[in-house]
């Protein structure tokens, strides 16, 4: 691959795996929620079943132990968009990574070094 | 490994801000002197392939997923742990202010475990171990595992100066989970890696120059 070639293709490639994204990733708390929800009794630590219940429980009893109850409302919480199921999740994605792309860019632009 | 808001007291994580803050201002400096003008488009097309493949939440066993961190990948193809923290602060703020991925006043501990704790471990051990063997890529994915599981580690103890888990089972927990974890983040490096080596083999040779 020749020349600027190879950011294309690693554009590309970028895109195809945020459409990609929603349908290969698992649905399964990532290895902090894991851990959380083992130490505060929602899930065996190596065991697979999560309780729902006792997992809504602890993330109130957290915010009991650190005191802060800060809440955000993101525009597009946990990657979806109002109305939209796994498409919508696909085009979050996308958007993110096109919003990464450019604001890199331009930052990358503001702070490089001309010569 | 996204931290959520709950999990860190405030004044804690206004601390964790200030390291941050400190780094990120180390990260611009870093563009200043080094990022050359050319570099730009490839540290965009990083970010945006790290923030895309950070989506994909791979399962692991016991219930648990993970997904790539990225920060070994940034620092070792642009040459400084400083582009690690420059890619990956970029990746949490938006994935925290758009997605909601990851809290806001905790992420200034998000971008010290994944951008400054995960790039300085995976570049510095990728090129210590560049030292002792000379084929890149299993380099690489050690410094990948390494960097996921130190920061990790980084956490658990983070999680246990907030009170949130007691140290010692969210050492051997988040230690579990991110030995596994820290797989898919040393293939995924390694890959990555070779495709961008086998398009830019400069790039390669500008990795060795520096170490040698």
């Amino acid at each position: 691959m020749e020349g600027k070639n190879y950011l294309i293709f690693g554009v590309i490639l970028a895109l195809v795996i945020a459409v990609a994204a929603p349908f290969l990733a698992s649905g399964n708390p990532d290895g902090l929620e894991s851990a959380f929800f083992g130490i505060f009794g929602a899930k065996e630590i190596q065991g697979e079943e999560l309780d729902e219940h006792a997992a809504g429980q602890a993330e109130e009893e957290v915010q009991g132990i650190t005191g802060n109850t800060f809440s955000f409302e993101s525009p597009f919480p946990d990657y979806t968009l109002e109305g939209l199921a796994k498409s919508g999740e696909a085009l979050a994605i996308v958007l993110g990574t096109l919003i990464v792309l450019g604001v890199a860019f331009g930052l990358g632009r503001l702070f490089s070094r001309s010569e | 490994m996204h931290i959520p808001d709950a999990f860190i007291p405030i004044p804690q994580a206004a601390v964790y801000w200030i390291i941050a803050l400190i780094f990120i201002a180390l990260s611009l400096r870093w563009a200043r002197n080094e990022m050359r003008d050319e570099k730009v488009p490839l540290v965009a097309v990083l970010a945006a392939g790290i923030f895309a493949i950070q989506a994909i939440n791979i399962p692991i066993p016991w219930g648990t997923s993970g997904h790539m961190m990225g920060a070994a990948l940034a620092a070792i193809v642009l040459g400084s742990p400083f582009a690690a923290v420059f890619v990956l602060t970029l990746v949490l703020i938006v994935q925290g202010v758009l997605f909601g991925d990851g809290g806001i006043t905790v992420m200034g501990a998000n971008i010290l475990n994944m951008g400054v704790i995960g790039g300085f471990v995976g570049y510095y051990s990728y090129r210590g171990i560049c030292m002792g063997i000379k084929n890149p890529y299993p380099a690489a994915f050690i410094a990948g595992w390494l960097s996921l599981f130190v920061a990790a580690l980084i956490t658990a103890v983070e999680m246990a100066i907030a009170g949130t888990f007691p140290l010692e089972i969210g050492l051997v927990t988040m230690g579990l989970y991110h030995a596994v974890i820290g797989v898919i983040e040393g293939g995924i490096t390694a890959v990555a890696l070779y495709l961008i080596f086998t398009a830019r083999p400069d790039l390669l040779s500008e990795t060795k120059g520096v170490s040698s």
